[in-house]
């Protein structure tokens, strides 16, 4: 057959071909992986069209068959143009081999899979599982998530055809269209797989390996967007949460406290203003409060003050500011939950709410 | 000292974030003195003062808070309890009823809360403390009335 010689005589071309198509990479990427994408599809619907012309089974696809047959012929021209733009490629040089190793191992085993599939009755699960195997076994990535992705696509395509037919025009739009993909149905690709009912006589192995393939090309070649999707999601936690308990909260939660507080008991407006701005300074001589200053109560009106001032005031008259009571010395109070309670409760309300 | 300065310095920078929120009140500190402030309140609706805007000067001692500020009209007004020629102030805060809490801004506020409602039983201004003590409502708020257009007001014309 005309395909197998195909086969043989294009895995040394394909390698330039590869090749060339490495060396392109570099100045057009976009372009490699169209190019990429559609070679490898082509080799599928090769495959799947020999295979079905092989079987003879005509289920109501005959149309479907004579494309790709058409498509075949249109893939035999092409490999012979590229084995001439390869032949040409060839002069240039042999750098990039290795990679281009690497890679023609997928061409190899697509087309090793063509040509398996040429054999009068191989499963269709041999030839995919060599494909699977063989872009398991590729060490570019890129080259297997393109396999991967094409075979999946073409067997998606029967039952949603309006995924990407071949159209992404470069990486920022596949990535795109995997997250919305994956928006839609979220285990992505597998309820697909699973619903395709073509596929359920295919291997397991077969389904195993695609999933594993696309969770591993979609992990590293949309790891940016998986990140952007699970940072999307945060954000809405964050934005469900914001408006209840982020720093809005801290203000409705310690300042009518504090007002309650100092107000309630008949303190001046002075004492409310000067405790409204965080560190709290002291009312009298408007230096900030301490921690042993925060705990230190000395009346019961809840006027609060700096011991400095406390002292001073005990060798003047001895009343207090707030309520001009006579300080008494036994009813000083030296409460652990008297005064930075303002800020511990405050941040401990909104750590409540928010976890 | 310190102490004064830090709370003066601080009531300064209220002040001139919250002008708007008290238009009776302006307070003025002096250029080269933060112990010297110069007040100028509004004489509030509704008593003989109205329509008059008075002259304050406050001295602030230098063991402010805990001392009171030495507050006088500059501006003459009839009031049983301002002093009609020192223009000295009979009110209870700014002497023995002082509390560190108090601010300048506050203490003008208590001020004309005076001016809108006298005590004429610990007076100052004795003729005017009389008038009201004899119940000559009408003779007090026509005199209140002609100093406060004396002195009080811009002349016209």
């Amino acid at each position: 057959m005309d395909s197998n010689s195909i086969a043989n005589a294009s895995v040394p071309a394909f390698k330039e071909s590869k090749e060339f198509v490495k060396k392109k990479r570099g100045n057009n990427r976009v372009a490699k992986l169209k190019q990429c994408k559609m070679d490898a599809r082509r080799e599928q619907w090769l495959s799947q069209a020999k295979k079905k012309g092989s079987k003879g089974e005509s289920n109501g696809i005959g149309g479907c068959v004579s494309l790709s047959n058409g498509i075949c012929g249109r893939e035999n021209q092409l490999v012979g143009s590229r084995e001439v733009r390869s032949r040409g490629d060839e002069k240039e040089g042999g750098l990039g081999v290795h990679a281009a190793d690497s890679e023609s191992h997928v061409d190899n085993s697509l087309v090793g899979g063509v040509s398996g599939n040429q054999e009068p009755r191989k499963s269709r699960s041999q030839s995919s599982s060599s494909n699977s195997s063989s872009s398991s076994s590729t060490s570019t990535s890129s080259s297997s998530w393109c396999c991967s992705r094409s075979a999946s696509e073409d067997e998606e395509e029967e039952e949603d055809g309006d995924d990407d037919d071949g159209c992404v025009d470069d990486w920022e739009a596949v990535a795109d269209a995997l997250t919305a993909d994956d928006k839609q149905h979220h285990p992505n690709s597998e309820p697909l797989v699973e619903m395709d009912p073509a596929l359920v006589d295919a291997a397991p192995s077969e389904l195993v390996n695609k999933e594993a393939e696309l969770g591993a090309s979609e992990m590293e070649h949309c790891g940016q967007v998986k990140g952007r999707v699970e940072n999307n999601r945060a954000w809405r936690l964050d934005d469900a949460f914001r408006p209840q308990c982020l720093p809005t909260l801290s203000k409705q939660y310690s300042f009518p406290l504090n007002s309650e507080r100092y107000c309630g008991h008949g303190a001046v407006t002075w004492a409310c203003n000067g405790i409204i701005s965080q560190p709290s300074p002291c009312p009298i001589c408007c230096e900030d409060l301490d921690p042993t200053d925060y705990s230190f109560l000395p009346c019961l009106c809840g006027f609060r003050l700096c011991l400095f001032c406390y002292k001073r005031i005990l060798e003047a008259d001895g009343r207090c500011p707030g309520c001009r009571k006579q300080y008494d010395p036994q009813n000083v109070e030296m409460d652990a939950n008297g005064g930075p309670p303002q800020y511990r409760l405050a941040r401990s309300c909104s750590m409540s709410t928010r976890f | 000292m310190q102490a004064s300065r830090a709370r003066l310095f601080k009531e300064y920078k209220e002040v001139q974030r919250e002008k708007a929120v008290d238009p009776e009140i302006q307070l003025i500190c002096d250029d080269s003195n933060i112990f010297k402030w110069t007040a100028l309140i509004k004489g509030p609706s509704e008593t003989p003062y109205e329509g008059g805007v008075f002259q304050l000067a406050l001295v602030v001692p230098e063991q402010y808070p805990l001392q009171p500020p030495q507050v006088r009209f500059l501006t003459k007004i009839f009031h049983p309890n301002v002093h009609f020629k020192t223009g000295e102030i009979c009110l209870d805060i700014l002497k023995t009823a002082w509390s560190p809490a108090w601010t300048l801004q506050s203490v003008c506020r208590a001020i004309i809360a005076l001016m809108a409602h006298p005590e004429p039983d610990s007076p100052l201004n004795c003729d005017s403390g009389n008038l009201l003590r004899s119940g000559d409502i009408r003779g007090y708020q026509s005199m209140a009335r002609m100093y406060t257009r004396l002195a009080a007001m811009p002349k016209k014309g």
